[in-house]
């Protein structure tokens, strides 16, 4: 396996030209330019490859919609400001059952906020983000080879369900570098795109719109989205648990917190201290069954994230009052270190064994 | 009576040599000149080296999201039109990202005064083309060269009837400040766009690119014959016009609000006594 060391911004333009992706619109802004970057230079090379810097965000999520309607893979990039003027185009996506793949690389905020990493736009990424009854499949890798993975994953579901993926990373994973491999990525399958416009010589014409007046009708176009999203809830899962098997106290973090968490836990383990992850990879679906299956044998849960507290209510409503929940947060792009969750982690956790004494 | 001194603000995190240095100084003597003191202005900005403008300076701050900085301006003046409302936005937040709110700020005519940054790059953001960067200028992630018509910003304030279009120099300070005084002196919605080089990033539209170019309008143009004016607007390349190219006397936004006519809404007392008649209609 080749390796080639690159940023992870960059990884993710890579990973998705490889998979297929013809059509790019980004608009700059920081921590994610060098995506648009890439893309800018790369996509000159590819068969039908497109790059347009729009006028706006908002601009560039109905460039994807235009793409997308017309049959190409398509892609939009930016980071937490940009992603809130994209959310209206991510709604129309979702209602018109179009697919494309919209990356976030998160920064401080609310408002501007700042340019440093963070994890403040969990419940936007997971409940939606725009208006109406919908919901987007959201991947959270947590390395710049999990970046490059999870693009031809996000292109493959968002053809297979006709719905819009989110790739949800943050400022660290996009501005780091480190060695990755694109030599898995294929595009072996093909999905019939029946749904496109591609003219209507010899057939009725096709007629793309959210638009339903009849309440009826709309009323049955949601039933027809809400069986859609609990296919994916059933099928499209996806976490990683490491050490769990023996652990009195399981971390549940994501992303750059999971790779946090895991330097944390090893220094624990060091010091006999039985604590283990379950790191969610897709946000939404959220992993609830293997935190509801864990919490039969774990009483305590650790939730640690870089925000005032998102995650922790997917956990909540995972753990349905089993078991107690532990938190730690840092919000504002703050990085923590693995030694400062090593010592918050050992105090809830002998503290924790003091109550169980 | 304020002094310079009284309009220092933080010290900028600007890159020696900016242009934005130059703007920050013809404002402060302009705002001094005009007998204007810092708690009496309020200044609104965007995104860009540009949004932090009204950090550098000492005034009333609002600092907000990219391209929303005439919405933001907008709402200040209606709730307060006793108030100078200055807005500094560049070309990036104000003619990209924000461009359909200027073009109905001009058509309103609400009397804040932008002030256009306008370096033709993405500075914060390290170097991408911008709405007024050149066709062909090679830049970060165009490569190939920028393959849109730059935007003219004052040929489309002139298309609209916008009732105070100037362009300046970051180069030419005084002359500067002295487009600044006439924007605050207007009545009505003013446009200046200031050219701004970009030292680090642009390394086409540089001071010399600027300084071969940009010439005073000549004294005995008249800025109120809208025709000529467009005509002027168009001139941008080897020749470029600095000064006040298009003027009218168009009625403002706030003029039109019967409301606001004698006392700024602020001002205005709350009473509830007042709608007692109209609840007890309905209660």
């Amino acid at each position: 396996m080749k390796k080639q060391l690159m940023s992870g911004n960059a990884a993710l333009g890579e990973a998705a030209v490889l998979s297929g992706c013809t059509c790019y619109f980004g608009y700059p802004i920081t921590p994610q330019n060098e995506l648009t970057e890439y893309m800018a230079k790369r996509m000159p090379e590819v068969p039908g490859g497109t790059f347009i810097q729009s006028e706006s965000e908002i601009a560039a999520i109905n460039m994807v919609l235009g793409a997308s309607v017309a049959g190409a893979r398509a892609m939009t990039s930016s980071s937490s400001p940009g992603m809130s003027l994209k959310q209206e185009g991510i709604s129309y996506l979702a209602a018109d059952e179009l697919p494309a793949v919209i990356i976030n690389m998160v920064r401080g905020g609310p408002g501007m906020g700042n340019i440093s990493p963070a994890q403040s736009d969990y419940l936007q990424a997971t409940r939606g983000g725009g208006h109406g009854d919908y919901r987007t499949i959201v991947l959270a890798p947590s390395s710049v080879q999990e970046l490059a993975d999870a693009v031809p994953v996000a292109f493959d579901l968002a053809d297979s369900y006709r719905n819009p993926v989110i790739i949800l990373g943050d400022g660290m994973l996009g501005q780091m570098m480190e060695p990755v491999s694109f030599d898995h990525i294929r595009q072996e399958k093909v999905y019939p795109k029946d749904y496109i416009l591609t003219g209507a010589k010899g057939r009725p014409a096709r007629k793309i719109h959210s638009l339903l007046f009849d309440t009826k009708l709309e009323e049955e176009h949601n039933w027809k989205l809400f069986r859609k999203y609990k296919g994916m809830e059933q099928n499209e899962v996806r976490f990683e648990t490491f050490l769990v098997d023996d652990a009195e106290m399981v971390v549940i973090a994501y992303g750059t917190s999971a790779r946090i968490a895991k330097g944390a836990i090893r220094r624990l383990r060091q010091e006999n201290l039985k604590v283990g992850l379950i790191r969610p990879i897709t946000l939404w679906p959220f992993p609830t069954n293997i935190i509801r299956e864990t919490a039969t044998r774990v009483k305590d849960f650790f939730v640690f994230e870089m925000s005032t507290g998102q995650l922790i209510e997917d956990v909540r409503l995972a753990l349905e009052g089993r078991g107690h929940i532990h938190f730690y947060g840092r919000p504002g792009g703050v990085i923590p270190t693995p030694v400062e969750l090593f010592r918050i982690v050992s105090r809830h956790y002998y503290q924790s064994q003091q109550v169980k004494k | 009576m304020a002094h310079l001194d009284d309009f220092e603000g933080l010290t900028p995190a600007w890159c020696p040599g900016c242009g934005n240095f130059a703007i920050k100084k013809a404002f402060k003597e302009a705002m001094v000149e005009l007998g204007l003191e810092p708690h009496q202005i309020t200044i609104v900005s965007g995104i860009g080296q540009s949004g932090k403008f009204p950090h550098y300076v000492r005034c009333n701050t609002f600092n907000g999201l990219h391209g929303r900085t005439l919405p933001v301006a907008t709402g200040l003046r209606l709730a307060n039109h006793g108030m100078p409302v200055l807005a500094f936005a560049g070309d990036g937040d104000c003619y990209g990202e924000g461009g359909n709110h200027l073009i109905h700020a001009m058509r309103r005519n609400i009397s804040v005064k932008l002030f256009v940054h306008d370096n033709q790059i993405y500075g914060l953001t390290k170097g991408q083309a911008s709405p007024t960067t050149a066709e062909g200028t090679v830049m970060k992630i165009q490569p190939f060269g920028v393959q849109s018509e730059p935007l003219n910003p004052l040929a489309l304030a002139v298309a609209l009837d916008c009732s105070f279009v100037a362009r300046g120099f970051a180069g030419d300070g005084d002359h500067l400040k002295g487009l600044i005084k006439e924007a605050m002196d207007h009545r009505g919605f003013s446009l200046l766009d200031i050219l701004q080089p970009c030292v680090t990033f642009n390394k086409v539209n540089t001071y010399d690119w600027y300084k071969t170019r940009c010439y005073h309008i000549e004294p005995d143009y008249n800025p109120e014959n809208r025709v000529q004016a467009f005509e002027k607007a168009l001139e941008f390349g080897d020749r470029i016009p600095i000064g006040i190219l298009y003027r009218n006397h168009r009625h403002t936004y706030e003029d039109g609000i019967p409301m606001i006519k004698e006392t700024p809404l602020v001002k205005q007392p709350f009473d509830l006594s007042a709608m007692k008649g109209i609840l007890e209609e309905f209660y």
